[in-house]
């Protein structure tokens, strides 16, 4: 699991689109996003040489909005295979956005996934898939 | 002289890391030695490759610092190095958090306010 916090001289209502509309969410992470930010609908931003997929699993805003993280083609990390959490909580004038990177269903992960398997998801996860 | 270190002194960058780890046979590998020291006809064992081939695998990863090579006798034992993984988790724990200051900076450059904060 990884965490990550970040303070911004914004209301929650300001940050959170940048999560959902594709022309502000590629100002901070990707080149190209496609999103359909409802539950169920797609996630998809392309970076230099990778691509992340998913869909979206929870929008709230301007609280929280969830959605799955995975690699096209990858036997590690196939889309849906993590999530990705995002909370957005007001202090004063600002937002605190705390995001949470996990994997998904404990139950569809074989028994015997241990921390290395998981670091190395993750790891394809942050870098693009192995080829 | 050898032209390349058996034992690694300090782990290797992430870059060398990531190279060695942009393979399947080679992730293989080192979740075969996860656990358990083991000779490397051993290793070969597990794979439909020339021992050669393997041996070059072996070699990427050692050059990498992920493997620890010991000899006993004739024999060369091969096991995991875990600390060579820290290099990546450095690099997970900077994903995110890259990411999310690139949009704080987005963000608050698109919406200045007119009264700065101070950096908290």
């Amino acid at each position: 699991m990884i965490s990550a916090s970040v303070r911004i001289a914004a209301a929650p209502e300001v940050v959170f689109p940048y999560f959902t509309d594709p022309q502000l969410l590629v100002t901070w992470i990707g080149e190209r996003a496609d999103l359909d930010a409802r539950p169920g609908g797609t996630f998809a931003i392309d970076f230099a040489g990778t691509a992340a997929r998913g869909s979206y699993v929870a929008v709230e805003p301007p609280d929280r909005v969830v959605f799955t993280w995975g690699i096209p083609h990858d036997a590690v990390l196939p889309p849906g295979s993590s999530t990705v959490e995002v909370v957005f909580v007001a202090d004063g004038a600002d937002t605190i956005v705390n995001l949470t990177h996990r994997d998904l269903p404990t139950d569809r992960e074989p028994s015997h996934r241990d921390g290395w398997e998981h670091c190395l998801a993750d790891l394809v996860a942050a870098v693009g898939p192995s080829r | 002289m050898t032209p390349e270190p058996e034992e690694p002194g300090a782990p290797a960058g992430p870059d060398a890391v990531l190279r060695a780890l942009a393979d399947p046979h080679r992730r293989q590998i080192l979740r075969l030695v996860q656990h358990a020291e083991l000779p490397a006809g051993q290793i070969a064992a597990h794979f439909d490759l020339t021992q050669q081939a393997v041996s070059q695998h072996l070699t990427v990863l050692k050059r990498a610092g992920l493997l620890v090579e010991r000899r006993e006798g004739t024999r060369r034992l091969y096991s995991l190095r875990s600390e060579s993984l820290q290099p990546l988790r450095t690099l997970l724990d900077e994903f995110w958090p890259d990411a999310l200051a690139r949009l704080k900076q987005s963000v608050e450059r698109t919406h200045p306010r007119t009264e700065r904060r101070g950096p908290t």
